[in-house]
């Protein structure tokens, strides 16, 4: 008789299971490289280099299908139970949210199109510092819900909705300082809106890195956590 | 994980109903010196269906087949602890093992009609019991359990025909039908399906569902998606021991016990 940790007594399966992990991994990375791709070219002005994080978006739309695809098959194939049933149903919201994540990076980059395309009055580069801090932020938020995914590692998973607590603290005091840039000076408020959109974006990306965190609660203990509140999904966490 | 046959346990889960049909309460039962139940504590509730799995030589068929003495033909299985339907124990002196048959039916792995006509199949246990007094008793019997199994339509036209000439699904259906010809309160399968094809197992699934709404039903299956599929409740057996019994959706969803963990997800059988 098999026993429990040398793995499926369908070796093909693990394979599956396996290859999913790490289109998921492969997507993870995928998401926080667009952000990043897009914060660069925003910071050197690069319009073309934005049209190409834009191009590059369908990557990820394409590795989000093939996920899909490999999870219909699974399910058809091994009807899997359990935590192996409670991993492929997260990992079909998992990819779900990064391929969200990756179109909120997608915004970030249209900025750079918005902001430098004609060059007549773009902004200073201090008024999108916080884009770029926030940027930083929600992408350790994202790679950390990854590494989670890949270890399935609760304590990480609560470190990640803890940083969402921050995040929310870090929006309210960015609108805060970009009020002070329009009150210094007028000519500001053209990209303010243009700003606090992206800084939207970033939320959302952020709220994508607090989702896959819940996920990783859902495989790890089969209790659904997406309504619940911050505080308790931590206390449940920490029992 | 190591789980060894000495090893003294607990069974994870709730093993009791309010509102029991049968209960067992500590069932041993050896083959000779060789113990194959060990301790076992659960009940069966009215009009549920509950399904016990477990890999092959785990003891579901052993305990099984103590609800209705069958393993009383086993001159080397003694089995001990106390097993009661509606509050009466079944290995009292008092009781009519035969009687005891007739409430607690058994369907097998394998059909296995009476070398007779459709009709007699159904109508030997209804007369062999005196559930009819006239002729027209007896056809109405024989006509609402074939009903009732989903094989009237079937049959209709052939009840003279010999049973062991129609399909194994049919044959399987004809052995439900003479199960419930008798009236019973209980109704034990040990792999129903196992020799059926999908559509087969299908028709035998839906009776299931709808046999439940009469009797208490406990099955004994291999395959975790039948067990899914027709089950309130499942037991997980290993080794002769009762190791997780819930909710068939908890059980399948996340259970508690990493026997159960692994088995149903395949990490070993």
């Amino acid at each position: 008789m098999k026993i429990q940790g040398e793995g499926h007594i369908f070796k093909r399966f693990d394979q599956e299971m396996s290859h999913l992990h790490s289109v998921v991994l492969d997507m993870g990375k995928l998401a926080v490289q667009q952000l990043a791709d897009a914060n660069g070219t925003l910071e050197k002005a690069d319009v073309d280099a934005a049209h190409q994080v834009i191009t590059n978006d369908a990557r990820l739309n394409a590795l989000d299908i093939q996920a899909d695809n490999e999870i219909t098959n699974i399910i058809a194939r091994r009807q899997p139970m359990a935590k192996d049933l409670r991993e492929i149903i997260a990992v079909g919201k998992i990819v779900a949210d990064l391929e969200r994540a990756g179109d909120e990076a997608r915004k970030i980059a249209g900025l750079t199109i918005r902001f430098f395309k004609t060059s007549e009055n773009p902004p200073r580069q201090e008024i999108l510092e916080d884009i770029y801090a926030l940027s930083d932020f929600v992408m350790e938020m994202l790679t950390m819900s990854m590494k989670s995914f890949d270890d399935l590692d609760l304590a990480l998973a609560g470190n990640v909705l803890n940083d969402s607590l921050k995040l929310d603290n870090k929006l309210q005091s960015t609108i805060r300082r970009l009020s002070t840039f329009i009150m210094e000076d007028a000519r500001n408020v053209g990209h303010f809106v243009d700003i606090v959109l992206g800084i939207r974006a970033l939320e959302r990306f952020g709220g994508h890195a607090k989702n896959i965190a819940g996920h990783i609660v859902f495989i790890k203990s089969g209790e659904d956590v997406r309504h619940a509140g911050l505080e308790d999904i931590l206390a449940r966490i920490q029992a | 994980m190591s789980f060894k046959e000495n090893q003294e346990y607990q069974t994870v889960g709730n093993a009791f109903s309010d509102d029991p049909m049968i209960t067992c309460r500590n069932v041993d039962v050896f083959y000779a010196d060789k113990q194959a139940i060990f301790d076992v504590s659960l009940d069966i509730a009215k009009n549920e269906v509950l399904a016990m799995i477990g890999p092959s030589g785990c003891g579901k068929s052993t305990f099984l087949r103590c609800l209705n003495r069958m393993n009383d033909t086993i001159d080397i299985c003694r089995v001990s602890g106390e097993i009661t339907l509606h509050n009466e124990n079944i290995h009292s002196r008092e009781t009519d093992v035969v009687y005891l048959r007739a409430r607690v039916g058994m369907v097998f792995q394998k059909p296995n009609p009476f070398p007779k006509s459709v009709y007699e199949n159904v109508a030997y246990g209804p007369r062999l019991h005196g559930l009819a007094e006239t002729k027209s008793d007896l056809n109405e019997i024989v006509e609402s359990s074939l009903r009732r199994a989903g094989l009237w339509k079937e049959v209709k036209d052939r009840l003279e025909q010999a049973g062991t000439g129609l399909s194994g699904g049919q044959q399987q259906r004809l052995c439900i039908a003479r199960a419930i010809a008798i009236q019973p309160e209980v109704i034990l399968m040990d792999e129903p399906c196992s020799a059926l094809d999908p559509i087969a197992t299908s028709v035998i699934e839906e009776l299931i569902d709808e046999l439940k709404q009469q009797y208490s039903i406990c099955i004994v299956t291999h395959s975790m998606q039948q067990a899914a599929r027709v089950s309130q409740r499942t037991a997980y057996f290993h080794l002769g021991k009762l190791i997780e019994i819930g909710l068939t959706d908890d059980i399948f969803t996340h259970p508690v016990h990493e026997l159960t963990e692994g088995y149903i997800t395949g990490r070993f059988g």
